[in-house]
């Protein structure tokens, strides 16, 4: 027969039985099946639901609304460590930094030996560049409990972040020959061999990994990276494309995918180029320099070529836009003839914490060069060394570029050389080559007249000089 | 290869509505003397039935009670769900009160359940007649004419009803289903939300209330109205109920999952929520949390055959077979042979080793009328094991038999015909993972050159493990679809514009025969996944196979075309981080250990037989059968009788039950020799054996699954391992015991044998499946484009 109900009980006994199944199911990782039980609990005002509300949807990715109900929850009377660092979770997966080291941070002062807060505090000031202090919580709690793997890890891949490599290697190996099923802990080690230049000693160690039977993005991944550092780039397609499968909602590999698989797009996405430079900040200059990188040797050249007026002093340069300025190397290289306001743009926060170190630069953006060139006022000057390289399609930000030109506007870009008649086409190594004819047509279509398309090698890649050109343009009919 | 039938396809069948109406005595008022009658009323109106049973034979007997004492008998017998007792009493009730509608009005309700509609409506009409006013035999008269499809009848009997009883609600719900069916889902609204403002939990109108807004105004506009109505009022349990009823027919059952245990915090005593919730949970694969939802709703309802069904086959799913039987029984008894119960019977008798019993069993659902494909393809899961008629003539047969009543296979669906484009795989299964499917194709996949072969996986089971990830990380395309029937799965693999559909379940657990004969893809294939035979359907091309499986001359058992691979039809992916060989145990021990951890399904009373004379002549040795259905206490007494009856020394015969994968691997440093069951042969048994170094004694026959265990032994260079009667697999059994230095020497070189093998060989298996397929494929083009 039908189901009846018997008298509804208080409300407020409903409220806890309501809020314990919620918590018993947040343990097991349910959060889903939470939800109709949050609502309720939220309709019914009950102490807890904030809270609850705040880790259901940390589980589920919803972000945005778990940090508003951690700030609710934190409202609250006397909140307590354990809401702290539940905000600097949310905080951390919403890329918050800097705000979630400051929770974090508080918590840690709250409780100060809790092993979660200090690894908390511990990644927000690694991926805020702080890496000193970083690995002083993570040695901190390390030493507290030295028999724990992922301690071990976390405090290895600090150093890694940090750039120290020899650190690193040495106590990911000591981790792994502890726990070798540690999570990330191979493709970690793996990782500061390549970047400590050993692609083959990478190499075999993502493979054996693969043999031990661990399966993670990140294997594939480094090992298609340790396969393109060996010119074995065929090789490396279906590692990226493995890698991508793995880890669906990351950028970066995507496009790394795509490009092995050919069914590129017409740019990088942002996070592909935010990653990459990311991970490359701490050492790029360095990296660079070592691969003889000339392009913006090859920009100051072009200005005193074709503005001899301003290499004369009798015409001040600027307002200057550096499209994809990451450390500030073209600021370097024009810093004497500068008059103006220079701006640098670009989607790597690390590599513009590099370029305002330098201290040549009015503004510095961390933003898409198109949406940046939407918004900016007329220049004098604007270039973009090695930054055109991640798109496909230039008509574009050509266009852009001649809107914002002044009439005597100069334009300076380098790019990657493919054989004329080929358009543009993307590289395995994840980066587009133009034909010159081909961007010679889009200047033309953008309104743009050339000025010259020198051909030059750009730097050193792993098979010889990487051929590129320098392209000069200004506004046609001025 | 693979029978591992961790299970074959289970009948759920649709849940029957709850019944109408409620037992009830009528005592005397007044009257307080302690006789059986009135004591056997009491203990039935205290909610009692079990006590009151007794009381109300001698009752009877003493003729105490008149026609009321059988009356209430039956009502008794009925509450704790036992129809067919409930029978003798309610017709002698019947016989002794010729004025009483109750005992035709009970009567005609058990024959309903028992599937005799019109037996139902002769007796439901004699209530009537009667009693014309008997409101709950016009409830149940109306809904036998809804079932007839005659919802105008019914509907003119449920407002007779209603004008006698304008308070019962269920009449109310009975309307607005009506209501609905007649395209009025206005008045659907309005009735099912009448009784939900006096019933707040009423289950049945909630669904019915969210159904019709979902009718009238779209999935949308649906949630929007329920989710209102919750955040006003949100103590209430039908505004989730409805809500889960809307998700549950969204395909969000995750969602639905969530409102229902909602329901059931708010409505904790309301048995209809915590039987949807059981059933809900049931479906997400979570049997132990299901199992005493489940088991307090029979209680509740024990005539509901959809419960006690959905319970049996949670625990299949927990390797309870011998529980399941007993629901299955009970249920059989008050319900009748009906074909689902039946088939889940065969199943569950299969895996506790009684093939006989289970194909008889199979074969009474499939004669029965409404047995259907479903009862065919039963027996198909059931056949191969049976120890004299599971041979490959008798499979092709019956499974010409199972696609005879799936119907011919449609069309091929229209894709360009270059012989050498890159193509795309579809890869059908619901063992993408951590699964003898998944540990006998993962490496070939993987080896499959990606240039030449695009993989697209329509996974039947969801599956997170390491091996799942694998998967994951060589398909291009990857779809959870087990939730979606086969019309839209066979859309889905259309539209995504399959080349090779690749069937790896055949008939077993989650198999979708049906969906293959709705041919999604110009060329399909039959691979691994319940590969014991011949499928006989005309929607398979080709079956995978190799040159030991099917020799020439045996393309005569098979429907499909005969694909043979160079070596074997697999590639075993041996388990990382398997433990090390261990040294030949009879060394230090001095007798031999066998060892059998297949499934019991195919240890046949010809295998006990033979295994009974290997033990008898090696007085000192032992034997180890180790499988999930023996941790069931029930199903090791069962197979115990069965062993001694068979002569297999008790104290010599270790029975255990299933343990992690990686501690079965472990129990092989126990085992000297593992004998192989017939005519069913171990397939990834067989491979993991062999790679604990652990060579197989095996009796081949003439079906597929009959040469799983030769076609492996072959590829590693172990033929002489393999016997062609049961006289041969005795004495081979004999030799190899009382060659201890022989076996010690293979043993210790043995998995590095096999590593070395193609067996094992990914990359050269790879090439030889991209060659099979592309053969497959260059075939298809070259044919004539037919109309």
């Amino acid at each position: 027969m039908s189901a009846t109900l018997a008298a509804p009980a208080p409300a407020w006994a409903l409220a806890d039985r309501l809020a314990e199944q919620v918590g018993a199911l947040l343990r097991d990782g349910r959060a889903e099946e939470a939800l109709p039980m949050l609502d309720r609990l939220g309709l019914l005002a009950a102490p807890h639901a904030p809270a609850l509300r705040a880790e259901a949807m940390l589980q589920l990715r919803r972000l945005e609304e778990a940090e508003a109900a951690a700030d609710a929850a934190l409202s609250g009377a006397a909140p307590g460590a354990g809401l702290r660092r539940l905000r600097a979770r949310i905080r951390l997966a919403r890329g918050r930094h800097a705000a979630a080291a400051e929770d974090a941070a508080s918590a840690v002062m709250a409780e100060p030996h809790d092993t979660g807060g200090r690894l908390l505090l511990a990644a927000a000031l690694t991926e805020e560049g702080r890496h000193d202090e970083a690995i002083w919580f993570l040695g901190e709690a390390w030493r507290a409990d030295p028999g724990n793997p992922v301690l071990q890890r976390r405090l290895g891949e600090a150093f890694l972040r940090a750039g120290r490599h020899e650190a690193a290697a040495e106590l990911l190996a000591h981790c792994e020959a502890l726990a070798p099923w540690t999570p990330g802990i191979a493709a970690l080690r793996a990782q500061a061999a390549l970047l400590a230049g050993d692609a083959v000693a990478a190499e075999r160690m993502t493979r054996g990994a693969m043999a031990r039977g661990v399966v993670e993005a990140a294997l594939h991944s480094v090992l298609g990276h340790a396969l393109v550092a060996q010119g074995r780039l065929a090789e490396a397609g279906p590692h990226f494309a493995a890698a991508g499968r793995l880890a669906p909602g990351n950028g970066y590999i995507a496009h790394l995918a795509a490009a092995a698989d050919g069914t590129a797009q017409a740019r990088a996405p942002e996070a592909y180029v935010a990653t990459l430079f990311d991970g490359y900040a701490p050492h790029f200059e360095a990296a660079l320099l070592g691969l003889g990188y000339r392009v913006p040797g090859l920009v100051r050249r072009a200005v005193e070529r074709l503005l001899p007026a301003v290499v004369q002093g009798e015409v001040k340069l600027g307002p200057v836009l550096d499209l994809g300025c990451g450390t500030g190397l073209v600021g370097v290289a024009l810093s004497d003839l500068l008059h103006g306001p220079l701006t640098g743009i670009d989607l790597s926060r690390r590599m513009l914490e590099q370029a305002a170190a330098k201290g040549l630069y009015t503004s510095l953006r961390q933003a898409d060069l198109t949406a940046a060139l939407r918004e900016a006022g007329t220049q004098a000057l604007i270039t973009a060394a090695d930054v055109f390289c991640y798109l496909g399609e230039l008509r574009e930000v050509l266009a852009l570029c001649r809107e914002r030109l002044a009439p005597e506007g100069l334009l300076l870009f380098s790019l990657e050389r493919a054989a004329p008649g080929t358009g543009w086409r993307l590289g395995p190594e994840g980066r587009y080559a133009h034909a010159p004819d081909h961007v010679a047509a889009c200047l033309e279509q953008a309104g743009l007249h050339l000025l010259e398309a020198c051909e030059e090698d750009l730097r050193l890649g792993e098979h010889g000089p990487v051929p590129g050109l320098l392209v000069a343009a200004r506004a046609a009919g001025s | 290869m693979e029978a591992e039938p961790r299970g074959p396809a289970l009948h759920r069948g649709r849940e029957p509505r709850p019944p109408m109406g409620e037992a009830s005595g009528r005592a005397d008022p007044g009257s307080a003397a302690r006789s059986p009658w009135r004591a056997g009323l009491a203990a039935l109106a205290g909610g009692a039935p079990e006590a009151a049973l007794p009381l109300l034979r001698r009752a009877m007997e003493a003729g105490e009670g008149g026609g009321l004492a059988p009356l209430n008998l039956g009502l008794a017998l009925m509450q704790l769900g036992r129809l067919d007792d409930a029978v003798p009493a309610l017709e002698a009730a019947m016989r002794a009160m010729p004025a009483h509608a109750e005992p035709p009005f009970r009567l005609g309700t058990i024959a309903g359940l028992r599937g005799d509609p019109a037996a139902a409506e002769a007796l439901l009409r004699a209530a009537l007649a009667r009693d014309p006013g008997h409101v709950p035999a016009l409830a149940a008269l109306a809904a036998l004419e809804e079932e007839a499809g005659c919802i105008e009848a019914a509907g003119a009997i449920i407002d007779r009803a209603r004008a006698i009883d304008p308070a019962e609600p269920e009449l109310d719900v009975t309307a607005a289903r009506l209501a609905l069916r007649r395209e009025d889902p206005t008045a659907a609204i309005a009735a099912a939300g009448a009784v939900l403002a006096r019933r707040p939990a009423h289950a049945g109108a909630a669904r019915l209330f969210a159904r019709a807004w979902h009718r009238r105004d779209g999935a949308e506009a649906a949630l929007e109205a329920v989710a209102r109505r919750a955040t006003a009022d949100p103590l209430t349990a039908g505004w989730a109920l409805a809500a889960a009823e809307l998700q549950a027919m969204g395909g969000n059952p995750a969602a639905a999952l969530a409102e229902l245990r909602t329901a059931a915090m708010l409505a904790p005593e309301a048995a209809e929520i915590r039987a949807a919730l059981g059933l809900a949970l049931a479906d997400a694969g979570r049997g132990a949390e299901a199992e005493p939802l489940l088991r307090e709703a029979i209680a509740a309802r024990p005539t509901d055959l959809g419960l006690r069904n959905r319970l049996a086959t949670v625990l299949w799913a927990r390797h309870r077979p011998c529980a399941m039987l007993a629901v299955l029984e009970e249920a059989i008894r008050a319900f009748g042979p009906q074909p689902i119960l039946l088939m889940n019977r065969a199943l569950a008798l299969n895996v506790l080793g009684e093939q006989q019993a289970a194909l008889e069993a199979a074969e009474v659902a499939a004669a029965h009328r409404g047995g259907g494909a479903e009862a065919a393809m039963t027996r198909m899961a059931v056949l191969p094991y049976h120890p004299e008629r599971g041979h490959a003539a008798a499979l092709l047969a019956a499974g010409r038999e199972a696609a005879s009543r799936l119907g011919p296979a449609a069309a091929p669906p229209a894709r360009p015909r270059d012989p050498d484009r890159r193509l795309r795989i579809g890869l059908l299964s619901g063992g993408l993972g951590r699964h003898p499917v998944g540990w006998l194709t993962l490496a070939g996949l993987e080896a499959l050159p990606e240039a030449g072969f695009e993989l697209a996986a329509y996974s039947l089971k969801r599956r997170e493990d390491e091996m799942s990830a694998r998967f994951r990380a060589r398909c291009a395309l990857w779809r959870e679809v087990g939730h979606r029937d086969d019309a839209a799965i066979a859309a889905q693999m259309a539209e995504d514009g399959i080349d090779i559909l690749l069937d790896l379940g055949g008939y077993g657990d989650g198999g979708r025969p049906g969906l293959v004969q709705r041919r999604p893809a110009p060329v399909q294939v039959k691979w691994v996944g319940m590969q014991n035979a011949s499928m006989g359907l005309d929607g398979l091309d080709w079956m995978l196979t190799d040159a030991r499986e099917t020799p020439p001359g045996f393309e005569r058992f098979y429907a499909e075309r005969l694909l043979r691979l160079p070596d074997g039809y697999v590639c075993y992916t041996p388990p990382p981080g398997a433990p090390p060989v261990a040294p030949l145990p009879a060394l230090a021990r001095g007798h031999v250990t066998f060892g059998c951890f297949n499934n019991l399904a195919k240890v046949t009373p010809r295998v006990l037989a033979a295994w009974a004379r290997i033990l008898a002549a090696l007085p000192e040795a032992r034997l180890v059968l180790l499988t999930h259905v023996l941790g069931e206490a029930a199903a090791r007494e069962r197979v115990q009788e069965r062993l001694a009856a068979h002569g297999l020394p008790e104290a010599r015969v270790t029975l255990a039950g299933g343990v992690p994968h990686g501690a079965l691997l472990a129990t092989y440093a126990d085992i000297d020799i593992a004998l192989d069951p017939f005519p069913y042969t171990g397939g990834l048994t067989v491979c993991e054996a062999l790679w604990m170094g652990v060579p197989v004694v095996t009796l081949a026959g003439d079906s597929f699954c009959a040469r799983h265990a030769l076609s492996h032994l072959g590829n590693v260079g172990l033929p002489d391992w393999v016997a062609e009667s049961e006289a041969d697999y005795v004495a081979l059994a004999l030799a190899r015991a009382h060659d201890l230095p022989g076996l010690a020497a293979l043993r210790a070189g043995l998995r590095a044998r096999v590593a070395a093998s193609p067996l094992t060989d990914a990359p050269r298996f790879g090439q030889a499946l991209a060659a099979a397929l592309r053969h497959a494929w260059r075939d298809w083009c070259a044919r004539p484009t037919g109309p």
